[in-house]
């Protein structure tokens, strides 16, 4: 023992001068300046940061492991030193307090008895403080469940995350008895470490028992040191609970200046103590030889969920960075939504642009630009529409599902409604409110309420709900990206009908869509092959068959997002002539096509530049290059020809000699005979078409002489030229 | 008696102790720490007495009936399903008493009193809460072979019996005479009968649940829901039990309840886990008949069972193989959003009349062949009014069962028939769902106040409805043909039934696969037949091939022939020619 107790007087010392000189990012004395804060009596607690402790220079890791293992000695250790290192208030305080005034009669009192060595009439150093220590463990590293932490961490520092399902009221913890004798007049302190203490009724003071008067005690409730204490239960995250096993639950106490910082239904990081709490009186014999347990709470952190405050855990950070260099990223990323969803490929890319989104922009006349991508997908029953919706709002860290026949009175919109309690008029949102700042999935949505369809109209271009209603006026926000899945007018899409009658939405509702993409269940060989292939090998081998590639797990995919949202890239001047230029082009197609069947506006071009700032975004780039403006021409272009794909072959050009035109009228334009391979890419992939048709093409034409293709670089010269 | 110092029959917990002796002896500077999670070797005397030397047989099972017959601190088993689990209890595993150090493992007290300067060792232990499985049909007990009492036991239902003979034993047994069991004060000795009377209360006569105690088995071995037997040491100790309630309030705030007030040990036994195993299907039925890895005989089986059947039905005998089929499908295996090996059937055109003649008739039936099942007649009322959702209420730590919280394997029979039109409440659409849930994706989504926590669940469902139902989408739609106004069965014969039985379950689990060859045929059947007929989806096609498996397993065999997938093709045409 006399070995263990040097060890805490050497400690001491190590504490002292961690608390004296440790300087943060700035080179000031942390430390120093929140004691200084509390002898002004601004703040209570002293929380002290495993992580400065460790990045503190002088400290050893054994220290460091001895705080983590045995945390409550070393509260008390660090208290000690604080009493020791607090200095005088450099501001004058507030009139006295009552606590003070008993100080000073104390303090006057103890001169006098200053040789007294009875133990319990010695003032303990807690009912000096105003202070609270608290010992905060390491930022970094994962918390622990609570099915993780063990018999053998008992009292160990630990570090878990859960949902808040019960808070008591918070009530009086007594940390230092009082006692007055009436006999010698003495003030006997008790310290009061568990919840329950037996009270003292003699007077143990030397007097008293020379005297052997045998003193009677009186409780001084007033001159007693009391603490805040709350009790909570948290209940393990879903995420955490393996499969087949139900979710454990935690008791916590807390103290002090951590009391009221949760409710139930908070997500939270505690860190905190691991104790077992001894039982006493009857239930130490019926409960024979259990102990309880709890989590004495050291810190709180309650956790973000939205994109903009997402903090990376970890090596996240480095594993972003890691992606970033991958040249491939947008692919990978894309596919790794949804992917037991097989194919789709443009589709969800198209979802990941709009979860990455563009920047608010707010021009100077204050106009607002809406930076949120809308996204409506239409088909087919069956075709996993729901799921890819479902599957977005998981990936999303604010996201709502919702459908568009709105399961509550309040709809989508917002409502205002009766308090039952107090007969008030309470504005109520719907999910597009509920949705702000991120992603609403509203599934159904040509079964929408016509109240709402007309409100839609101005949440997807102002972002906002307007409420006109029982003498309530106002708007409220609903600055979010729409994600919507529509069924064809007639159930099923109607092959035979115009696309424009088998989508029962009207235009102007259709064009505040970014994209919009039909999905159909077609049936051709090749498809039913691979379908017929990939259902029968899933019952054989009781496993999906190898994607060819390995998902990203929807955590990284939140983080590379989140991430990416916090670039807002710029359009570089050359490239506005570009935008120009193509958007232009995109008009003059629609008016030379004698049956119009999109609808080119100048929010056509708004949604190209939001499309090609996502893709910036997704690269990390402060500016828009000319390859995302190029993926967003193809992108919008998919999907139209999701919609019309029929039409391009009614026109009697099949895509070979579409190729053809396409190549010939760009040679025209610039002028030049040659084309090199990559740009001829470029401008039939803004088409729609694929590399493989190019190249199949280019071989036809070649064998037909009308152009030469260079062997290495497939480059073009036209001959006749 | 068999020339150990201990009994492992009546005296565990002297095997426990002697074997943790003789590893505190073994080694010279003794450490507990080194068996804070570990066995120092007293499971491995239980497992080889259980199993090898065919103990298993002579260990009683814990059941209502005989619970105050059985001696507190003797090894028994008890069946049941894990219900709830309550997590860690930490207790003091082991202390020093003087020099020496104790355990206190696989008991709820202490051999001698811990005296609060001696130094303990905090142990954990977790706590299942369970309970007789729901829906668990009459007879599988009375084919359990382990039921009967044995003779020196049930000769004298006195309750001093017990007392005196575990004194006695206590007495000749020569060990620890210190402890608790040997110096019992009159009062106890009050308390205790006082004890023993009220736990036979009516309430809960036929049902007993119990709190199993679990040492230092990985989490992953049990999961909730599971089927299990556990082997253990059965206690009950008086001071326990006798403050049941008077001490509740002692605590005057906190919610740090304690789980053991709401399970009073008079009322749930205790038992401390020393090992246990899992039941299959195959381990409830009897297996008497040794027919197994002889196809005729599984033919004759099937013929006969499909007979049965198909005299169940009226004599409509595609709906027979249908429900063979039905019988024998599992959940094989879950990729991505796909469950494979699922059947849920949907028998269509019954009418409340029909449905009570023919729908009692095939649950009766189907309650005959499989080990667990259950029925629902749902009715608007029903569903507004029942809970089918298990609910984790966080204010008491426990899990409240819904009707839904089945065991693997378990049947359920859904009358729809009952079905009104009617305005269905939030409990009633939430129970609408969770039905819905069940059949499409076989998860039950668990409600635990924050948040809902799907659990993968493997229950056949047959739904009976006028019509196809919307509300439970099944795998399969058949309208039911009968041929007959009633059922013209006869009761089958005990030897009949046991051979079904046995039957079902054995086919159930052989493992079933596709040769390459015969997955050549059915892409290229279902290509052909989607050109067709346009409206074909993959889930047709998994249907299929999950039909033709059963087939196949229907016959014994693990691999789709060519002929079973056309019989299921066959069967699959008459279905679309009902339908039509």
């Amino acid at each position: 023992m006399a070995k263990k107790s040097l060890d805490f007087a050497a400690d001491k010392a190590l504490a002292r001068d961690f608390l004296k000189n440790f300087a943060d990012a700035h080179g000031e004395p942390k430390y120093l300046k929140i004691l200084q804060d509390v002898a002004n009596r601004r703040v209570r607690s002293v929380q002290i940061e495993l992580d400065d402790l460790f990045n503190y220079k002088d400290l050893d890791e054994e220290f460091l492991q001895r705080v983590t293992e045995n945390t409550r000695r070393y509260m008390s250790i660090f208290s000690s030193v604080i009493d020791e290192l607090i200095p005088l208030p450099t501001e004058a305080l507030p009139a006295d307090e009552d606590h003070d005034i008993l100080m000073t009669q104390r303090s006057e009192d103890g001169m006098d008895s200053a040789e007294n060595s009875d133990p319990l009439q010695r003032m303990p150093p807690e009912i000096n403080r105003f202070f609270e220590v608290y010992i905060k463990a390491f930022s970094k590293g994962a918390p622990l469940t609570i099915r993780q932490v063990k018999a053998f961490h008992i009292g160990q520092l630990v570090k878990l995350s859960g949902i808040v399902t019960r808070c008591s009221d918070v009530k009086p913890l007594m940390q230092v008895a009082v006692y007055t004798c009436e006999d010698c007049g003495f003030e006997i302190y008790q310290e009061v470490t568990s919840r329950v203490f037996m009270p003292l009724f003699e007077c143990p003071s030397k007097r008293c028992k020379l005297n052997k008067a045998k003193g009677n005690l009186i409780l001084q409730l007033r001159a007693s040191k009391f603490l805040k204490f709350q009790e909570a239960k948290i209940q393990e995250l879903a995420e955490h609970v393996p499969k087949g096993h139900i979710p454990r639950s935690m008791t916590i106490h807390l103290r002090g200046e951590l009391t009221r910082k949760v409710a139930p239904g908070d997500v939270v990081e505690f860190s905190g103590i691991f104790l077992p709490i001894p039982y006493f009186g009857f239930r130490a014999m019926r409960a024979g030889l259990v102990a309880d347990t709890f989590l004495e709470a050291m810190s709180v952190t309650h956790f973000k969920k939205k994109y903009e405050e997402y903090e990376l855990k970890g090596d996240e950070q480095e594993q972003i960075e890691r992606l970033a260099e991958d040249g491939d990223i947008y692919n990978k990323l894309a596919r790794s939504l949804a992917p037991e969803i097989f194919g789709h490929d443009d589709v969800k890319k198209a979802l990941l642009l709009l979860l990455v989104g563009a920047p608010h922009r707010k021009l100077k006349d204050g106009m607002k630009i809406r930076g949120d991508l809308h996204i409506c997908l239409m088909g087919d029953p069956g075709v996993a529409k729901s799921q890819l919706l479902k599957h977005i709002i998981n990936v999303a860290p604010r996201g709502i599902y919702t459908t568009g026949k709105g399961s509550s009175g309040v709809g989508l919109t917002a409502a205002v409604q009766r308090d039952p309690v107090t007969n008030e008029m309470v504005l109520e949102g719907g999910a597009l409110v509920l949705a702000d700042m991120g992603i609403c999935a509203i599934d159904e949505f040509d079964k929408m309420e016509e109240s709402d369809k007309t409100a839609i109209h101005e949440v997807m271009e102002q972002q906002t709900v307007s409420i006109a209603k029982a003498g309530i006026t106002t708007s409220l926000n609903a600055r979010t990206a729409i994600l919507a899945a529509a069924n064809p007018a007639w159930g099923r899409y109607d092959l035979r009908r115009t696309p424009a009658e088998n989508i029962n939405l009207p235009p102007a509702l259709l064009s505040r869509f970014d994209l919009l993409w039909l999905i159909l269940d077609r049936a051709d060989m090749d498809s039913d092959l691979e379908l017929a292939r990939h259902v029968v090998y899933v019952h054989q081998n009781l496993e999906s068959p190898a994607l060819g590639f390995a998902p990203l797990e929807p955590s990284v995919l939140r983080a590379y997002i989140s991430a990416a949202r916090r670039i807002s890239p710029s359009v570089p001047r050359d490239l506005e002539e570009y935008v120009v230029t193509a958007y232009a082009s995109i008009r003059q197609d629609e008016a030379k096509s004698n049956a119009p069947h999109s609808y080119t506006t100048i929010r056509t071009l708004l949604s190209i530049l939001r499309i090609s700032i996502a893709l910036a975004r997704l690269r990390f780039s402060e500016t828009v290059a000319q390859s995302d403006v190029d993926e967003a021409l193809r992108l919008m272009q998919m999907s139209k020809f999701s919609l019309y794909s029929d039409d391009r072959q009614r026109s009697g050009l099949d895509a070979i000699s579409d190729i053809y035109s396409i190549l010939r009228d760009e040679a025209a334009r610039t002028n030049d005979a040659d084309i090199s391979y990559a740009h001829a890419l470029n401008w039939i992939s803004r088409k729609g078409y694929s590399e493989g048709q190019l190249k199949e093409c280019l071989e036809e034409y070649a064998a037909l002489n009308i152009w030469q293709i260079h062997p290495d670089t497939f480059d073009i010269r036209f001959i006749d030229a | 008696m068999v020339g150990l110092p201990y009994d492992c029959l009546s005296n565990p917990l002297g095997a426990v102790r002697v074997t943790f002796e003789k590893a505190v002896a073994g080694s010279p500077d003794f450490d507990p720490a080194t068996f804070d999670r570990k066995d120092w070797g007293a499971v491995d005397v239980f497992r080889s007495f259980l199993f090898n030397d065919g103990g298993l047989s002579q260990v009683l099972v814990l059941e209502q009936s005989n619970l105050h017959l059985i001696r507190p601190n003797s090894l028994v088993r008890f069946r049941g399903m894990v219900q709830d689990m309550l997590g860690n209890e930490l207790y003091i595993g082991a202390f020093k008493d003087g020099s020496t150090w104790r355990t206190n493992k696989f008991t709820d007290v202490a051999p001698v009193p811990i005296s609060p300067a001696s130094q303990t060792r905090l142990w954990e232990r977790r706590l299942l809460y369970c309970v007789p499985v729901p829906g668990q049909n009459t007879w599988v007990s009375e084919v359990c072979p382990s039921t009967q009492f044995p003779t020196n036991l049930s000769n004298d239902h006195s309750l001093n019996y017990g007392e005196k003979r575990r004194r006695e034993d206590n007495a000749n047994m020569d060990f620890d005479k210190e402890g608790e069991l040997s110096s019992l004060s009159p009062l106890e000795m009050v308390t205790r009968d006082v004890a023993f009377n009220s736990r036979i209360s009516p309430l809960d006569a036929g049902s007993l649940s119990c709190l199993v105690k679990i040492y230092d088995m990985p989490e992953n071995d049990i999961k909730l829901n599971d089927v299990i037997e556990f082997i253990g040491v059965y206690t009950f100790d008086p001071d326990v039990a006798v403050h049941d309630s008077n001490d509740a309030d002692e605590f005057p705030y906190g919610l740090m309840e304690d789980i053991s007030v709401h399970l009073p040990p008079s009322k749930v036994p205790r038992l401390h886990c020393l090992t246990f195993q899992k039941m299959s299907p195959q381990d409830l039925v009897s297996r008497s008949c040794f027919i197994e890895g002889l196809p005729s005989a599984v033919r004759v089986v099937r013929e006969s069972l499909l007979r049965h059947l198909t005299a169940v039905l009226g004599n409509d005998g595609l709906a027979a193989q249908f429900i063979l089929l039905h019988l024998l499908s599992r959940v094989r295996a879950r990729v991505d959003v796909v469950v494979v090996g699922k059947l849920s059937v949907n028998l269509t055109g019954f009418t409340r009349e029909s449905a009570s003649i023919f729908g009692n008739e095939l649950v009766r039936s189907i309650g005959d062949l499989l080990p667990f099942s259950q029925a629902i007649p749902l009715s608007v009322e029903y569903l507004n009014t029942t809970q089918l959702q298990p609910r984790k209420d966080n204010s008491t730590g426990r899990m409240i069962a819904g009707i839904l919280q089945l065991a693997q394997g378990t049947h359920l029979t859904v009358d729809e028939t009952r079905l009104d039109a009617g305005t269905l409440n939030a409990a009633g659409v939430e129970n609408a769902r969770l039905l819905r849930q069940l059949l499409e994706w076989q998860t039950v989504g668990y409600d635990c106040e924050y948040y809902k926590l799907d659990l993968a669940s493997d229950v056949q469902v047959l739904v009976l409805s006028d019509r196809k139902s919307n509300v439970l989408p099944a795998d399969v739609v058949l309208p039911f043909h009968p041929v007959e106004a009633r059922s013209t069965v006869e009761a089958p014969g005990e030897e009949e039934l046991r051979a079904w039985r046995w039957y079902l379950a054995a086919m159930r689990s052989l493992p079933l696969s596709i040769g390459s060859q015969m997955q050549k045929v059915i892409e290229d059947d279902f290509v052909a037949s989607r050109q067709e007929d346009k409206t074909l989806k993959g889930e047709d096609l998994s249907r299929w091939v999950t039909m033709g498996q059963l087939m196949s397993a229907s016959f014994g065999e693990t691999q789709l022939s060519l002929e079973h997938w056309q019989m299921v093709k066959e069967m699959e045409r008459l279905r679309r020619e009902r339908l039509s």
